[in-house]
């Protein structure tokens, strides 16, 4: 493909679409201390859940 | 600084001279091709080719939907129906798919949006810690649900006497196949043929020749409700909820949307794919629960589904052979489409979270990790169903429930992404929106630990029944 010929063809494409702009990071979000305790609370909960899972799994594989 | 600056998202980026106005670093062989599906999108959209616009813009909704409509979930539909018959089940099948449109929409858009997948965005917008427990969450999910793809693979091949080889094989060709064209574009359509015989279910369901009545009265009224063990209607419940809305759906559709390059202008169409998706998913869900039903009353509840001769072998005896064949070729290709997506959504958190090439627009050489993520991840399930005595049984059985549990954590992050005005500017979730997919969340995180809590309790003898 030629120069012109991929000239033309970025023109089809957002400037923030490129592989150059999406691999530039987005700034980390500004979190309220509400949210960052319902996120905790819910890695709390995962956490707990899961192992609860796992247990039960283990305990089906073994018996 | 606003992520959407409005001159940055309408339309080419042209001069006043109508010259191309090209941004300083060099164009991406991943650049060239993704600019080339716009090109046809751009003549569409500018000729007013409505059907070849929506047939260009499709692709990521269906395929996330059908992808879920996997083995295992058409497994637990038809277990629900040999179970209960007819009933609340089928009702609730519709439900959990009208809760993955919402889910799904919300991805499609962050991803049209920004541009950015799931992975990468949890990682650089909530850190690190969130960005990999997502990650090492969704390749937990992803490698027990491709075991269980490979199982259902297996019970299909079986009918027709073929063993676990075959399925290994077979399913890791597939992928490989899929993955050598190097363009998005290419592995959308062939997985998008596949999964389009998941409408195989919905033949059989027919040919069971249910009766109309009984299937549009309880579709309607969602009765009868089930009766018998708490425990087994909550693993039910929560594997028809994990087998709608998965964490792997929301990673793949977001990245998915991104790579094949959706862009604000394309959201009414992503739109229109998602609730395809749905429709087309609930229809032939519904179908395995009507295949399923046509056991109720003939011993239907005592079927283990993986193993043995299972369902194809037990409707072959019901039903006859037709309806057995087409359900046994429906959990091949259940399975197979299923492998396909979920393998591609590990390839994609993987490099989203590595921060390495990550395009199936990529040759397999510029983007090695995110194709060895992806044909690894089917490499290891298929070598583990080949094992000797592993509890294939049980590790299937509990795949949807385990995606179940750990979906809130997706669906939480994905809310707070798609309401982020600051990333998705005007596209942001409206209150109304952040309202149901709370209540959504909320309704899929009690579901799921309601059955964890449950059979727990009952595995350490604290309630009877374990």
């Amino acid at each position: 493909m030629t120069a012109e010929d991929e000239q033309e063809l970025v023109m089809f494409l957002e400037r923030d679409q490129l592989v150059t702009d999406t691999s530039r990071p987005v700034p980390r979000a500004a979190l309220s201390r509400r949210i960052n305790n319902a996120l905790w609370a819910l890695r709390v909960f995962v956490v707990v859940v899961s192992a609860m899972v796992i247990y039960t799994f283990i305990s089906q594989v073994t018996h | 600084m606003s992520l959407q600056d409005p001159a940055l998202l309408e339309g080419p980026i042209v001069t006043d001279g109508g010259v191309a106005a090209l941004p300083g670093p060099s164009l991406t062989p991943e650049d060239g091709a993704r600019s080339r599906d716009r090109l046809r999108v751009h003549d569409a959209r500018r000729h007013g080719r409505r059907w070849y616009l929506l047939w260009l813009l499709v692709g990521p909704g269906i395929l996330a939907m059908l992808g879920e409509n996997d083995g295992p979930s058409m497994i637990s539909y038809a277990t629900t129906g040999a179970t209960y018959g007819l009933g609340f089940f089928l009702p609730f099948i519709l439900v959990t798919f009208a809760m993955a449109i919402v889910c799904q929409e919300m991805a499609m858009r962050v991803g049209a949006v920004t541009h950015r997948g799931y992975g990468q965005l949890v990682l650089e917008r909530f850190g690190p810690l969130w960005g990999w427990f997502s990650a090492g969450d969704l390749i937990l999910t992803n490698l027990v649900t491709l075991i269980a793809e490979f199982v259902a693979i297996r019970i299909g091949l079986s009918y027709f006497h073929l063993g676990a080889g075959v399925a290994a094989a077979l399913g890791v060709v597939l992928v490989a196949f899929t993955l050598s064209g190097g363009r998005y574009w290419r592995w959308e359509r062939i997985v998008l043929g596949m999964a389009l015989f998941n409408g195989l279910f919905l033949v059989a369901a027919v040919l069971t020749k249910p009766h109309w009545g009984s299937v549009g009265h309880a579709l309607v009224t969602g009765s009868p409700f089930p009766g018998g063990s708490l425990n087994t209607l909550l693993l039910l419940v929560a594997s028809t909820i994990g087998a709608t809305v998965t964490p792997w759906m929301i990673f793949f559709q977001q990245s998915a949307s991104a790579d094949k390059g959706l862009t604000p202008r394309d959201l009414r169409h992503g739109r229109y794919d998602t609730i395809a998706g749905g429709a087309l998913a609930a229809v032939f869900g519904c179908g395995a629960l009507i295949v399923g039903a046509a056991l109720f009353g003939h011993g239907g509840s005592s079927i283990q589904g993986l193993s043995g001769a299972g369902f194809p072998g037990a409707l072959k005896l019901v039903s006859g052979k037709a309806v057995a064949t087409i359900f046994a070729l429906g959990l091949i290709e259940a399975g197979a489409v299923a492998l396909l997506t979920i393998s591609a959504s590990t390839g994609y958190a993987v490099g989203e979270c590595i921060g390495v090439p990550h395009s199936f627009n990529n040759s397999p050489r510029k983007a090695a990790l995110f194709y060895g993520a992806n044909l690894g991840a089917a490499l290891i399930a298929a070598v583990i169903i080949l094992i000797p005595g592993a509890p294939l049984l049980s590790i299937a059985l509990n795949a949807n429930v385990l995606a179940t549990v750990l979906l809130p954590v997706a669906l939480v992050f994905l809310i707070l992404l798609a309401k982020d005005r600051e990333l998705m500017g005007k596209w942001a979730n409206k209150t109304s929106t952040n309202w149901i997919a709370i209540a959504i969340v909320a309704f899929i995180s009690t579901c799921g630990a309601a059955y964890a809590i449950d059979s727990f309790l009952q595995t350490v003898h604290l309630i009877p029944g374990g």
